[in-house]
């Protein structure tokens, strides 16, 4: 049994290590910058894959969480700003040109370090938990709880465009400050933030796995597997799935926040319905009941998109062949990209002793079609 | 043989109608601690219906339900449970995708606090236990082995090992050996004499002999109403239950 634990461990650690070595190979800032973009991405998946692949829970929404991390984030960078016309004791800019006269409320405590960071991951859990509270207490399942994340998201990203002088609109937060943390700046365009990203990425994976490895992490395999059932042994399933929706926003706070530093804004298309269903499919193609299946579909998509979107050949058609791809990926490997590479390595000779299955990624398990609705 | 045994379970003129239709109608029904109770009954007369109010999965609509002396009808399921009632259902209801020895984890429930299960990782102080339930149902050469390729006697076992796993003061059984070889009926009745006394029993049956071999009282249910209750001779020379059985093939094959 231990024996695909360490395999698994292994696995996780050199994915993480290629990782963490590649500003040794890449000195080029712009390639740097791209990068730590696609590992945010890898942490989105890691946290979908969470809830959806681990807890049946399909979150439409999962870009709300992230969105408010990154506003966490550009807010505390846009106070750390001198404004350009009002001098330092000034107001952000947005705020002068919609007259507004002194500090929102709910900026005041941007002001501090601490708060900003615990902020850009603890809030979107509180708002994770009492969303999940709502929709889990209430027994709503499957589809229905997916339209409701998803209604929660558009809801969220109107009042922030609403919102103007406290949010700046449409157009965002932007002309931040530069990131520095204990003494250390972080230049988007610099090996600094791509290892910070990737130092968060590690730590978020091998976080996530501990928990999915948990009998927390397997109670919630069962609620995905049959959830009424989990109820007649005394566990109050509202509450664990509302812990997994809530630990999944808290990563996705952390993504968001990371993004911002790496983005260098905050905007509202970041809690936009396109970003959200990317990560649906990201997560599909990689394998969602995989973490690191999750997290490399994010980065393999992204990447792939990012390459054919700048190729001057496939500048028309490169969304048609993203989206072909996606189709026949998800027709023909119901468990993703990771699930038929588990598949091809237990047919090999020597994976005879892979037969001890633990619990976190499925052994050999029926192939079912990814569940658009959920479990139930 | 009930006489002074503690009651453990009472429901008190218990009632369910689903849209107007009574399935469980007034009923009065106790069970004494340590006791094995066998519930029988035609097709349709609220067996199922009577051990899902007492586990949580129906609600009545008027009545009590009094187990260890608390009014519980009104808790939440995971609540219900909690207090020490564990079910096995008619149809065998395991976790497919999960291993055999995940199944048990799962069954193996005294601590259900998420906080407290982040921090327990498999192979804990439990397994021992665990393998020995397995043992006890004949599934220790299955411990790695997805509960959905298991037989349908062995989906039966599981499901029996993960209530013992739960350990709960009263176990409710939905007809347990449903599907079984008669080996394996055999072999259940065996099992089940050997949990007298440790654990409070309702075993609901169709299965006569499986009955005579485990039965202390027998208590008969039809339309929702208790009909009869007493030993197995006693039951099967009542008039009334004959009667109730009639057209259904007598009572062996109800
Ligand atoms: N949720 C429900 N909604 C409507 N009717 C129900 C529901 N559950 C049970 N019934 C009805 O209540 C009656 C009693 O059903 P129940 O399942 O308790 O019978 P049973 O004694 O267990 O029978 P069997 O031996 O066939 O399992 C049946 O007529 C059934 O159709
Ligand atoms: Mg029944």
């Amino acid at each position: 049994m231990s024996g695909k634990l360490t395999r698994q461990f292994l696995i996780y650690g050199a994915v993480c290590l290629c990782i963490l070595l590649v500003p040794v190979v890449v000195d080029d800032a712009f390639l740097l910058n791209k990068y730590a973009r696609y590992l945010v991405f890898g942490m989105l998946a890691i946290a979908l894959s969470l809830s959806w692949g681990y807890a049946g829970i399909l979150n439409l929404g999962q870009a709300t969480t992230f969105g408010i991390g990154s506003y966490c984030m550009a807010m505390f960078l846009k106070l750390k700003t001198v404004p350009v016309h009002t001098g330092s004791e000034g107001l952000p800019d947005f705020m002068v040109w919609n007259n507004v006269t002194e500090l929102p409320w709910i900026w005041v405590p941007f002001q501090s370090t601490t708060f900003s960071l615990l902020a850009g991951i603890l809030l979107p859990a509180l708002f994770a938990a009492l969303l999940g509270w709502f929709i889990f207490g209430g027994r709503i399942a499957g589809v229905y709880a997916a339209i409701i994340t998803l209604a929660v998201m558009v809801v969220a990203n109107l009042i922030i465009i609403d919102q103007q002088s406290y949010t700046g609109g449409f157009n965002g937060i932007t002309d931040l400050a530069e990131f520095s943390f204990l003494g250390i700046d972080f230049d988007a365009y610099s090996a600094s933030t791509y290892y910070l990203v990737a130092a968060s990425l590690t730590v978020t994976l091998f976080l996530a796995l501990a928990v999915s490895r948990s009998k927390t992490g397997l109670i919630l395999q069962a609620v995905r597997d049959q959830e009424e059932r989990v109820r007649f042994f005394g566990y109050d399933v509202a509450l664990y799935k509302t812990f997994v929706f809530a630990l999944s926003a808290g990563i996705a706070g952390l993504a968001g926040m990371l993004y911002t530093i790496v983005m260098e804004f905050a905007s509202p298309t970041f809690l936009g319905v396109p970003l959200s269903l990317s990560i649906v499919i990201w997560v599909a193609v990689g394998g969602r009941q995989s973490l690191i299946g999750a997290m490399l579909g994010a980065i393999l998509v992204t990447g792939v998109q990012g390459a054919l979107s700048e190729s001057e050949a496939f500048l028309e058609t490169w969304t048609l062949i993203m989206g072909g791809l996606f189709v026949l990926i998800v027709l023909l490997m119901p468990k993703g990209l990771a699930g038929a590479i588990e598949a091809l390595v237990r047919r090999l000779p020597q994976a005879g002793n892979g037969r001890s299955a633990r619990h976190t990624e499925p052994d050999h398990r029926p192939e079912t079609h990814p569940n658009l609705g959920g479990t139930q | 043989m009930t006489g002074n045994r503690e009651q453990l379970l009472a429901l008190r003129q218990a009632t369910v109608s689903f849209q107007g239709f009574v399935a469980v109608d007034r009923l009065d029904f106790s069970v004494a601690a340590g006791e094995l109770r066998c519930l029988i009954g035609p097709n349709g007369a609220g067996k199922s219906t009577t051990l899902d109010l007492i586990c949580g999965k129906s609600r009545i609509t008027s009545g009590e339900i009094i187990f260890r002396g608390e009014p519980i009808h009104t808790y939440r399921e995971f609540r219900m449970a909690r207090t020490g009632i564990g079910r096995k259902f008619q149809v065998p209801s395991v976790f497919r995708e999960l291993t055999v020895m995940e199944n048990l984890e799962i069954g193996c429930s005294r601590e259900p606090g998420v906080w407290h299960n982040l921090f327990r990782f498999s192979g804990g102080a439990d397994t021992e236990r665990l393998e020995r339930l397995a043992l006890l149902v004949g599934l220790q050469d299955e411990l790695s082995t997805q509960a959905a390729h298991l037989s349908h006697g062995q989906t039966q076992w599981l499901e029996i090992a993960l209530i013992l796993a739960q350990d709960p003061a009263l176990i409710l059984m939905d007809e347990p050996t449903a599907g079984m070889t008669a080996h394996e009926t055999n072999m259940t009745a065996e099992l089940f004499n050997r949990l007298r006394g440790q654990h409070t029993l309702i075993v609901v049956e169709h299965d006569m002999g499986f009955v005579r071999d485990i039965a202390e009282t027998i208590s008969v249910m039809h339309q929702g109403r208790l009909l009869a209750q007493g030993t197995a001779d006693e039951i099967s020379e009542d008039p009334g239950v004959r009667e109730a059985y009639l057209g259904s093939g007598g009572i062996g094959h109800a």
